[in-house]
């Protein structure tokens, strides 16, 4: 695997406490890699630093090949989607898209073609403020794509859509990075987005990489506990009962709610809360030692105030992290 | 930018507008604590009373003007009633008309030989005109029309911005609407009225034509320092105009800090109230009478000056219209290039200067318009803002004193005499305008915008012109046209530095007025207020 991205030992000092990196990353051509986090992992100052924004206080950024660690933006050739699309609002549609080409004529065919590939054909001479939320994302999306940068930078551009726009427009956002081919880093704090999108997810805690892996590595072979339960939902059980399940001294246990089930006999526990999502239930069982799991079965498997009995099928054990 | 490359730029700006800004004070502060001048102010009781005087007819200001902006701000943004739109815009009109213009035309309508002191006097079959317009009243009344509009449009702003649901919400935990009024609405209408009073105070403070024009013998402290500057007391009028400063200095920073923040837009903004019809026909006709009435007197003065500008000279005496209208009066003005003059010249300083100031505010605005670097922005902003503290004599006079002495070495040379100074004095006067506007302007601007070029391949100098300049543009055309109408009609610091080479339009009104061409100065009058009004428009059009 040739890397097409490299970032190589980069670091960000914030301040004497906050800082990105080290980190290390290698992204091979026409991946499209996700970059995972809660807010202040530092996923978009890796961004940034990839599009030049920012300057790294240590490390190389190397791209296709040429050291790009002190080149500035304007001649990074990164394309990159803004999280509020930063459409430039005195410009139409064709104007946007046309900035970046040399020449930047509107009637320039490139436009034309780009805002086909988002499925804006004909709107060149619309404003961009009349245009829906999706609308301006592709807006941004051409505009990014029509100069042929070398790779596309996407910071949350879906976080502006509203809930049942955004499912779809990711799976459409997907196919169409992979027809142009480009390699895209995408920046998230959705586990479902990364999952979605990415062909590998990175993800990052207080600006270090803690685990970097397909989205099905991620889930059943979790390299932290934070990756485990930031990733997926997760029952996480120390002392005893983590004990009886299986950890050793000084571990921490963590159990996913679907591997967790409602048997015949087990560790002994009273329904308390049934949440019903159509396909299954959530339910809440209190053990005795006063453990509340939650644990995924059949809509029918049991009732509020049911005594039952709890069977781990598989669980994942950690060391104990000190904080 | 190079880091320290950019420091640099900061530290040098700074310099140059200390030079421009507080270099003059600085000097006049200096000279006034020098001889004995200080002691001959504080000795002479008659000092002190103007010095009083400027205090009270400010704070007054303040009262008549929010005793009528502050009710009409609320009738026309919480009732509806036939013409409410209309009537609305025009009563904002007194701002288009410059200050000494607007004194000219009060002169024209309710001086001693105006229209409706002739109209009184011919009604009640009177001797002698029935008052005269003199003194601190008539000041008062000037003022009072001239500054209402501050308070007015705040106030407006202030209530278009309340959110609905809080005054429901005052009305659903049991307040009645008197009581959701002085509880909720007044509290947080407090920092539109905390600023529109700072705005009237200091314009009231600075007000020179009103009282140079209608003081007879009531004199404040601006008109008082030209009188001194006249007589050749050139000292005595340095330590007037430190005190005027001390004075301006003190109101602004009390107001300042009853300002507070804007605790509306900190909220964020919900839908402002519904506007109630009046419902019972005989309210809704009187006050829709009122309202016409009212904005006919609003729109007198600008009439009066129309009409006085179709007096041919010598054909009006004693009736109370005058018996011939012609438009000789702009027929002599556009004829002669010696009465073009002063017209050419205003235009030219005041494109000038409005162009450095913008230049200048543009230059702030490249260097500390963003949130970082942070360094040097705190002073940039206070230096740019300082000549709107302090009044125009006072700038005008330090300007006179800076430039009156050739010292190459401390950064003085003798501007005295020459066309320049006046121009100088406009552009600093403008720093304050111009400087907000695009600091305001830069702050409002994404900064992902700039992020977005410079991914699409654009450098810094292109960035500028294609995406920071164009959506600067309307608060540059905004804060330029006020800039260059303040200038166009400026009459404080052109009566203190005006040289016979570029004697501007309001001069030429005042002396065309002392040998009674009152056609003539009326017509110079309208042009300036058709310029202003035009200059105000194109720079309102977004």
């Amino acid at each position: 695997m040739s890397a097409f991205v490299t970032l190589d030992e980069v670091r960000k000092q914030w301040s004497h406490t906050v800082a990105v990196g080290p980190l290390s990353l290698e992204i091979p051509r026409g991946e499209i890699l996700v970059l995972l986090g809660p807010s202040g992992s530092g996923k978009t100052t890796v961004l940034r630093l990839l599009g030049g924004f920012e300057a790294p206080d240590a490390g190389r950024i190397v791209l296709a090949g040429e050291d790009v660690t002190a080149v500035p933006p304007a001649r990074r050739r990164c394309g990159m989607v803004f999280q509020h699309y930063a459409l430039f609002p005195h410009l139409d549609v064709g104007e946007n898209v046309a900035f970046g080409l040399t020449g930047r004529r509107t009637h320039d065919p490139k436009v034309a073609e780009v805002l086909a590939l988002v499925g804006l054909e004909g709107f060149e001479r619309r404003r961009v403020q009349e245009l829906s939320g999706g609308q301006q994302q592709r807006v941004a999306l051409a505009r990014a794509l029509a100069p042929e940068p070398r790779v596309l930078l996407l910071d949350e551009p879906l976080s502006n859509l509203d809930p049942s726009l955004r499912e779809r427009t990711r799976r459409e956002l997907r196919a169409l990075i992979k027809r142009v081919g480009i390699t895209t880093i995408f920046v998230t704090h959705e586990q479902e987005e990364a999952f979605d999108l990415g062909d590998r997810v990175a993800v990052l805690r207080a600006g270090r990489l803690e685990q970097l892996a397909t989205a099905d590595e991620l889930y059943e072979q979790p390299a932290s506990l934070f990756v485990a339960t930031f990733v997926g939902r997760a029952n996480v059980l120390r002392g005893k009962l983590a004990q009886i399940l299986g950890a050793g001294p000084g571990e921490v246990l963590v159990v996913r709610p679907e591997r967790l089930t409602l048997a015949d006999a087990g560790v002994p526990g009273v329904v308390r809360e049934r949440r019903y999502t159509g396909a299954a239930a959530f339910y809440l069982v209190e053990t005795e030692p006063g453990d509340r799991l939650e644990v995924l079965a059949r809509p029918e498997a049991a009732r509020v105030g049911d005594r039952v009995y709890l069977e781990a099928v598989r669980v994942l054990t950690f060391p104990e992290e000190r904080a | 930018m190079n880091a320290r490359l950019g420091l640099a730029a900061r530290a040098a700006f700074t310099l140059l507008l200390a030079w421009l800004v507080l270099y003059p004070i600085a000097i006049v502060v200096h000279d006034a604590a020098e001889g004995d001048a200080l002691a001959a102010f504080v000795s002479r009781p008659g000092e002190w009373r103007v010095l009083w005087a400027s205090v009270w007819i400010s704070v007054a200001s303040v009262a008549l003007a929010a005793a009528i902006g502050v009710p009409l701000a609320f009738l026309f943004e919480w009732l509806e009633f036939p013409g409410r739109r209309t009537l609305g815009s025009l009563i904002a009109l007194p701002a288009v008309l410059p200050p000494f213009v607007g004194v000219i035309a009060f002169l024209f309508l309710y001086g001693e030989s105006g229209f409706v002191a002739r109209a009184v006097q011919r009604l009640l079959g009177l001797e002698q005109a029935p008052w005269r317009l003199q003194g601190a009243g008539a000041i008062l009344l000037v003022h009072a029309y001239s500054m209402y509009v501050y308070f007015y449009l705040f106030t407006r702003a202030g209530l278009a911005k309340l959110d609905a649901s809080m005054l429901e919400a005052a009305q659903a935990l049991g307040a009645g609407r008197w009581e959701t009024l002085r509880r909720v609405t007044l509290p947080l209408l407090r920092p539109s009225l905390a600023g529109a009073a700072l705005l009237v105070f200091m314009t009231a403070v600075g007000s020179f034509s009103a009282p140079y024009v209608f003081g007879g013998g009531f004199r404040v402290m601006t008109t008082q320092i030209v009188a001194t500057k006249l007589n050749g007391e050139l000292p005595l009028a340095m330590v007037e105009t430190v005190a005027l400063a001390l004075v301006a200095v003190l109101g602004f920073a009390l107001l300042r800090r009853t300002e507070g923040d804007d605790i509306l837009t900190a909220l964020g903004k919900g839908t402002a109230p519904r506007r109630r019809p009046i419902r019972r026909a005989g309210v809704r006709t009187f006050a829709t009478t009122a309202g016409w009435v009212f904005a006919v007197v609003l729109l007198l003065p600008h009439l009066t000056l129309v009409l006085v500008s179709l007096v041919p000279y010598g054909t009006w005496t004693t009736e109370t219209l005058p018996p011939v209208l012609s438009l000789v009066n702009y027929r002599r003005l556009f004829s002669e290039a010696e009465r073009l003059r002063p017209l050419v010249n205003s235009v030219w300083m005041a494109a000038a200067s409005t162009a450095a100031a913008v230049a200048v505010a543009l230059v702030a605005g490249i260097l500390v318009g963003r949130r970082r670097p942070w360094q040097f922005r705190g002073p940039i902003e206070v230096l740019l803002a300082l000549p709107w503290a302090l009044p125009g004599t006072v700038f005008a006079l330090a300007l006179l004193t800076t430039f009156s002495k050739h010292d190459p070495l401390t950064l003085r040379w003798v501007l005295v005499g020459t066309t320049v100074l006046l121009p100088l004095a406009y552009l600093v006067r403008n720093l304050p305008v111009t400087g907000r506007a695009v600091l305001a302007g830069y702050r409002q601007l994404d900064p992902a915008l700039d992020e977005a070029a410079a991914s699409l391949g654009a450098g810094r100098w292109a960035t500028f012109r294609r995406v920071t300049l164009p959506l600067l543009k309307p608060a540059l055309a905004a804060g330029g046209s006020l800039a260059f109408v303040a200038a166009l009609g400026d009459f404080v610091a052109s009566i203190v530095l005006y040289t016979p080479d570029n004697r501007p339009i309001s001069i030429e009104i005042m002396s065309s007025l002392r040998v009674s061409e009152l056609g003539v100065a009326a017509g110079f009058g309208v042009i300036l207020m058709v310029l202003s009004a035009l200059v105000l428009g194109v720079g309102a059009r977004r």
